[in-house]
């Protein structure tokens, strides 16, 4: 057999004499590198260097300034061929012309400087798209096709697994067997929920086990509310969710952020068709029919959506250094957010000029940032706090006004009640000075303190205790101030009675302010040049013939972009949304994406490794009504998702990334389903839902910690009790970009910068080391094992089984038991040699050498590859 | 770093993924036409590929081998330590005659600020250095003095980026996390990089100075703490000390060696059993790297460790150079947030700050190198900026202190290659602008990153769309005056 190198190799020769023998064109050959390293001065700027754009062969022809740029079949003689081999060009030293594209270069001027097709006589403002990057594969429209046939058809649970199959087939290979019912139950439940299932839920299936009964359980946990706080999560993922603005060191919070990350959970689970998801996201400020300062709840809940939008980093709250700079950095990284999730597309590579590599003109990203400038319009802009706006409703306002009316009474009793005290008291400490000096007394404490005279100044020097006042009263009547306070109290109790002022994060516009969108020369928001109209990527237009998007809506008040955007992104014949997310789906089910870079459909971006199924399900998803809970159920019912993990040295030799799907793919457990399960287990798991974040802090080690800061002079002071709060699932915790949550940290949970496209699992000592020592981990390891004890009272080998069943959801084999109660023997006599363990004199041992044995078992257990891994 | 063997990966991966393609669509027929291009494009593989600290040999023959990195974060005066203007002594209080950017509105004053303290020729090449740095003078033929670095963005934030991470921009990897992914450690038992915080506050941008950002966080920076426990689960708890956890650990790893044996592609199970085998051994060499007790007094001495005033970064700048010894790739030894930064009151700050560090930071130097170590080791002592040649906060001369200043400051480098007793640079007359052989942070980067045997250009991360370089493409240099 040929080794990978050598099979590899000779594909490279092969693949390569394909390509030379075909002869070279510009568009498909030349005019990309060229677009790569040297339109941005020939060709993009009004004027281009020396008098040579570089975008058309006939002006290559007849040259610029220093004459012909290109001779037909004479490299050599080339001017720009001398240029750039000489690398006199580009300019930037760290922007050369790579070997291999150099090469394409000559051999495209030696084959006479080929075009595909007649050039256009002449270019004009228009961004120039030429066929061969319109027939990318993402710009192509998506179409549902046939289902292919297999030859094993008895391999097929739906067509899922037949697109699979098909490629496996030619090569020779088939599905790797079903896994088993526990490990099932293990992957769908981590899957679907991100924790670890409960014990029954696996007996139940492995009892029943069946085909129907796999739909059954499907359904089952899609039904559960921790279905929606699993895939929620990983859409807050792209969307950059986070409870603080980031941006600058200060990070300051967001406390409303949270009704966003309520309303995706809540969308999850019901279900809530994904076009009309994309729709309240992007524009549900356009969506609602009560008035702003009267909203209905499901108002709130639309506006909630908008969230989506203000996710990006928002430094403008605070100081920055260049607050226009800020503005636009937010709308930038907006802009991102969108792009990528909603269309896979790198669109912030065009900010400063026409993209690179993708057709994206520097006109087009100003074009779609257009669409987003009357909600964050960078001249009028609105700061955090601007952009909140109040839930509270008419009726509450009528309710505080009155509330606040009872109040001031008895402000107005309190006010009375105190002067007479005041006075009384006056009279009282009047009479212990001579009566001669009482008239001028009494002036100078009817007197303003500041506006009293210099005698009226000496008599209270003198006679200090004259200088009765609403603060001293207390010094001279505890009894009158006491009362006084109760009123005072009354009176706050009475006005706690208000409804409470709550706010949503939201983004909006003002209608009628409309600003003009201009083009940034080199992104520099100092440099505005054209003014353009909204609209979505010309490439899109010009291959899917979609309606654009107006500048102003004919039936709304606000311009209606943004709602026309989303029905521009979910009409079926944009390319782009579906696929992505579908693609994000997919990826999330299987570990990878079918297209590899789920952030990028464009050139740099991988191919799909299966472009007909992404299709199918694409089609399959827009035909459903963008039923996300389908998407779901077709895919967990395909054979293909349900195979064990590969252990096929064959087929791992031949497809070593395993992309053909020719058996599951080990994964290891996010942060967050680490901890949740670690909660889960132990018995812990507060299931509460929604609501303001759990806080963290900084614990006296400076690790960062679930619970409520209380510093004392700067210095963490004493630990509030968080009364079960800190055992709520991680969705919940508090996103403060400078404060990730250790734990989580360490098992990799991104940063929101702005936001995330894909988790980067790592392997480090940091890891097991946590593990191994941890106090978190000894914690709940202790838990479990007092929970075992609890369930399996005087039985070791009952407390062991179940410790199996619930941290690896699998019954314990015979040897594994053997082992276990050995390690647990050697354990407990190690143990014992310790003090803490020993009874001390007629005490009894302070802790139990059995019980922490226990704990240690399940510590291991919790740091071994099978719990950290999904299979 | 793409090897040629990723194209070719990359390639076959291509070729056999469309070859088994069916044509029933325009989309799929683009595909075939699309094959021999595919082929021909250079792309990494985008799936997960395995990173470890294993070491690596970089492309270039290096100097240096691994790198301490003395942070002064806040802006140490250059005016009043490293470069002299003796005269500016003759305006000292006069009207400053050109613009200055001042951070500071409402305490700014355009009263030049001669330095108050005595520069004086040190060593054999003369350096001249300030009375406040009595024991870096003892070690001027050891450093290489930059009189003319430069940022060019006035505020710590930014300027801690552009220095620590290349970019004025968050979110990026920094250098210690760069140099580790490049090269890996000499160590397996333990961190490849190391951050020494100190006791007092997290410099500013806290965590984000040993941040791996979008590197894989293998190469993140590993914090040790300034007192005991120094790293945070390092020691087991009671009754899993000694023999419970040996015990524990012999279990773990027979049940993953149990479970390794239903796969075929394990890489990934076997660095996870590897990193327990690390974290066990770390446990033991970590200990053992961070124990001082295993010094002798002397050079606890030399480094100030028997003094109040330099206990804590004496200790601290010993720890790293044990941590070197034992093939750590990357130290970084951080101030406390702000000590540099020197608003106001500076003629009494100053020296407080100068004292905390100068001994133990010369000592390292001495140290290095009467073990053979500064040879294959950079030392780095400086902040993320300089100040004003005027005076902040004009209430007196006790409480005047001097604003930011990134346009021209002073940083020194000693060992791995970098020019013995040289100055390099200057800055204008009134020390505010450096004018000559400026040596901004990205050509810093690229000049250090040549004396490890690494190019800036060729050093580079696939991240999405793009591959990432830590000079991201600035006119970066290497400024060879700076070489030995």
């Amino acid at each position: 057999m040929m080794s990978r190198g050598i099979v590899a190799a000779l594909l490279f020769v092969l693949s390569g004499t394909c390509a030379a023998q075909a002869e070279p064109h510009f568009e498909s050959d030349v005019r990309g590198i060229f677009k790569k390293h040297c339109f941005h001065c020939h060709g993009e700027e009004e004027h281009p260097e020396g008098g040579l754009d570089l975008r058309l062969v006939r002006w290559m022809l007849t040259g610029g300034d220093s004459g012909a740029a290109i001779i037909a079949g004479q490299p050599a003689d080339s001017l720009l061929y001398q240029r750039l081999e000489s690398h006199e060009m580009p300019p930037d030293e760290s922007k050369q012309i790579s070997p291999a594209e150099l090469a394409v270069v000559k051999q495209w001027i030696a084959a006479g400087a080929k075009t595909a097709r007649p050039e256009p006589t002449t270019l004009g403002d228009e961004y120039l798209i030429t066929a061969e990057e319109r027939a990318h594969w993402s710009f192509q429209p998506i179409q549902r096709p046939a289902v292919p046939a297999v030859q094993h058809a008895e391999d097929v649970a739906n067509p899922i697994d037949a697109f699979l199959l098909t490629k496996l087939e030619q090569h020779g290979h088939r599905f790797s067997p079903q896994a088993t019912p526990e490990k099932l139950v293990r992957r769908l439940t981590l899957d679907l929920h991100g924790l670890s299932p409960e014990t029954k839920l696996v007996a139940e299936f492995q009892a029943s086990g069946g085909e129907a009964d796999w739909s059954k359980l499907v359904d089952k946990l899609l039904a559960s509310s921790h279905y929606g706080e699993r895939w929620g999560r990983h859409w807050l993922d792209v969307a950059g969710y986070a409870d603080s603005e980031g941006y600058s060191d200060i990070d300051a919070e967001r406390p409303h952020a949270w009704r966003y990350r309520d309303y995706v959970i809540r969308a999850f689970n019901d279900n809530k068709p994904f076009d009309r998801f994309i729709a309240e996201q992007l524009a549900g400020d356009e969506l609602i029919t009560s008035p702003l300062n009267d909203l209905s709840p499901d108002d709130v809940e639309l506006l909630s959506a908008t969230g989506f939008l203000r996710m990006a980093p928002d430094g403008t709250g605070g100081a920055v250094d260049d607050v226009n700079m800020a503005r636009n950095d937010t709308i930038a990284d907006t802009v991102h957010i969108v792009s990528s999730s909603l269309m896979a597309m790198t669109l912030s590579c065009a900010q400063c000029h026409d993209h690179r590599y993708d057709p994206i003109s520097h006109a087009d990203y100003f074009r779609f940032r257009a669409i987003f400038e009357p909600a964050l319009d960078w001249q009028k802009w609105k700061r955090p706090n601007q952009r909140l706006v109040s839930l509270n409703t008419e009726a509450d306002r009528k309710a505080a006004a009155k509330i606040e009316a009872e109040a001031k009474l008895i402000d107005a009793a309190v006010a009375e009640k105190r002067a007479e005290f005041i006075q009384a008291t006056f009279d009282e400490q009047l009479a212990k000075v001579p009566a001669e000096l009482h008239e001028l007394a009494r002036a100078a404490h009817a007197a303003a303190a500041a506006k009293r005279t210099t005698e009226q100044k000496a008599i209270f020097q003198k006679y200090p205790h004259l200088n009765v006042t609403a603060g001293s009263l207390y010094l001279y009547n505890r009894k009158a101030a006491d009362e006084l306070k109760k009123m005072g109290e009354e009176a706050a109790k009475v006005r706690a009675a208000k409804p409470k002022q709550q706010y949503v994060r939201a983004l909006t516009e003002v209608p009628g302010q409309v600003p003009t969108t201009r083009l940034f020369y080199r992104g520099d928001y100092a440099q505005p040049k054209q003014e353009l109209q909204p609209a979505g990527l010309t490439v899109v237009r010009e291959s899917a013939g979609l309606a654009e998007i107006p500048a102003q809506s004919s039936h709304l008040p606000t311009t209606g972009r943004r709602l026309a955007l989303a029905e521009y992104l979910t009409d079926a014949k944009h390319p782009l949304t579906a696929r992505a997310i579908v693609n994000r789906v997919w990826m999330h089910h299987f570990g990878v994406g079918l297209v590899t870079t789920p952030n990028d459909f464009g050139v740099l971006g991988e191919l799909p490794t299966h472009p007909e199924l992404l299709d199918w399900l694409a089609a399959e998803f827009i035909e459903s009504g963008w039923d996300m809970k389908h998407l779901h159920r077709l895919i967990l019912s395909s054979n293909a998702w349900r195979q064990q993990v590969r252990n096929n040295p064959a087929l791992q030799e031949l497809d070593p990334d395993n992309h053909w799907y020719g058996g599951a793919r080990l994964r290891r457990l996010e942060a967050e389903v680490i901890r949740d399960s670690l909660l889960a287990i132990s018995g812990e798991l507060n299931p509460q839902q929604f609501g303001p974040p759990v806080p963290v802090m900084p614990d006296t080690v400076g690790r960062i910690v679930v619970g409520k800061e209380n510093l004392n002079a700067g210095r963490p002071g004493a630990v509030i009790d968080m009364q079960g709060e800190d055992l709520r699932r991680s969705i919940y915790v508090q996103v403060r970009r400078s404060r990730p949550l250790s734990l989580m940290e360490t098992f990799d949970q991104p940063t929101m910068s702005p936001n995330c496209d894909q988790r980067r699992p790592s392997t480090n000592a940091t890891q097991s080391l946590l593990m191994l020592n941890s106090e978190q981990l000894i914690h709940r390891s202790r838990k479990i094992a007092t929970r075992l004890i609890q369930e399996r009272p005087d039985d070791q080998q009952q407390q062991l089984e179940l410790a199996w069943r619930l941290i690896y959801c699998r019954p314990m084999a015979a040897a594994e038991l053997a082992d276990a109660q050995a390690f647990i023997q050697q354990l407990v006599e190690s143990l014992a040699s310790q003090p803490a363990y020993q009874p001390q004199g007629d005490k009894p041992a302070a802790k139990s050498a059995e019980e922490e044995a226990l704990a240690v078992l399940c510590q291991v257990l919790l740091s071994s590859n099978e719990f950290l891994y999904v299979q | 770093m793409n090897s040629p063997l990723d194209h070719a990966t990359g390639s076959r991966r291509h070729f056999l993924a469309t070859s088994a393609m069916s044509v029933s669509s325009l989309a799929f027929a683009w595909f075939q036409q699309q094959e021999a291009l595919a082929a021909e494009q250079a792309k990494p593989a985008i799936e997960p590929q395995v990173f470890d600290t294993a070491p690596k040999v970089p492309p270039s023959p290096p100097k240096a081998k691994a790198m301490i990195s003395l942070w002064m974060q806040g802006g140490p005066s250059h005016h009043d330590l490293f470069d002299p203007k003796p005269e500016m002594a003759k305006y000292d209080g006069q009207v400053f005659p050109g613009e200055l950017k001042q951070d500071n509105a409402a305490q700014a004053s355009s009263k030049v600020f001669a330095s108050p303290f005595k520069f004086s020729p040190s060593g054999q090449c003369g350096m001249e250095l300030s009375e406040l740095l009595p024991h870096t003078q003892q070690v001027a033929d050891d450093i290489c003095l930059i009189r003319s670095m430069k940022t060019g963005v006035n505020n710590h934030g930014q300027s801690i980026r552009a220095l620590q991470s290349g970019r004025i921009s968050a979110g990026r990897p920094t250098l210690g996390s760069w140099l580790t992914y490049a090269l890996g450690s000499e160590a397996d038992n333990l961190p490849a990089f190391v951050a020494l915080i100190d006791p007092g506050q997290l410099p500013v941008l806290g965590v984000e100075n040993w941040s791996n950002g979008w590197l894989p966080s293998i190469y993140q920076g590993t914090v040790v703490r300034p007192s005991e426990p120094r790293i945070l689960d390092l020691t087991p708890p009671a009754h899993l000390k000694g023999k419970t956890q040996s015990q524990a650990i012999e279990f773990l790893q027979k049940l993953n060696a149990q479970h390794l044996e239903q796969f075929s592609d394990v890489s990934d199970l076997q660095a996870r059993m590897a990193s327990y085998e690390l974290a066990a051994k770390m446990q033991m060499a970590a200990t053992d790297a961070l124990d001082l007790s295993q010094e002798t007094a002397a050079t606890k001495k030399m480094y100030g460790i028997d003094q109040k005033e330099t206990a804590d970064y004496g200790s601290r700048c010993l720890i790293a150079r044990r941590l070197i010894e034992r093939g750590v790739r990357f130290v970084q030894v951080y101030t406390a947030n702000q000590l540099w930064d020197s608003h106001g009151s500076i003629i009494s700050r100053l020296p407080l700050a100068c004292q905390k560090v100068d001994k133990p930071s010369a000592a390292l130097v001495a140290d290095l190198k009467q073990r053979g170590l500064l040879d294959s080791t950079v030392v780095h002592w400086g902040g993320e900026m300089g100040r004003l040649p005027v005076v902040q906060n004009d209430a007196g001369r006790a409480k005047a202190g001097r604003d930011h200043n990134t346009h021209g400051f002073s940083m020194w480098v000693a060992g791995g290659g970098f020019r013995p007793g040289h100055v390099h640079g200057k800055t204008d007359e009134w020390g505010h602008k450096a004018i000559e052989g400026v040596v901004n942070h990205f050509d810093y980067h690229a000049t250090l990153l040549h004396l490890l045997g690494l190019d800036h250009e060729t050093m580079s991360f696939r991240r999405g769309d793009r591959e990432q370089t830590i000079t991201d493409g600035q006119p970066a240099q290497v400024i060879r005056e700076l070489l030995a």
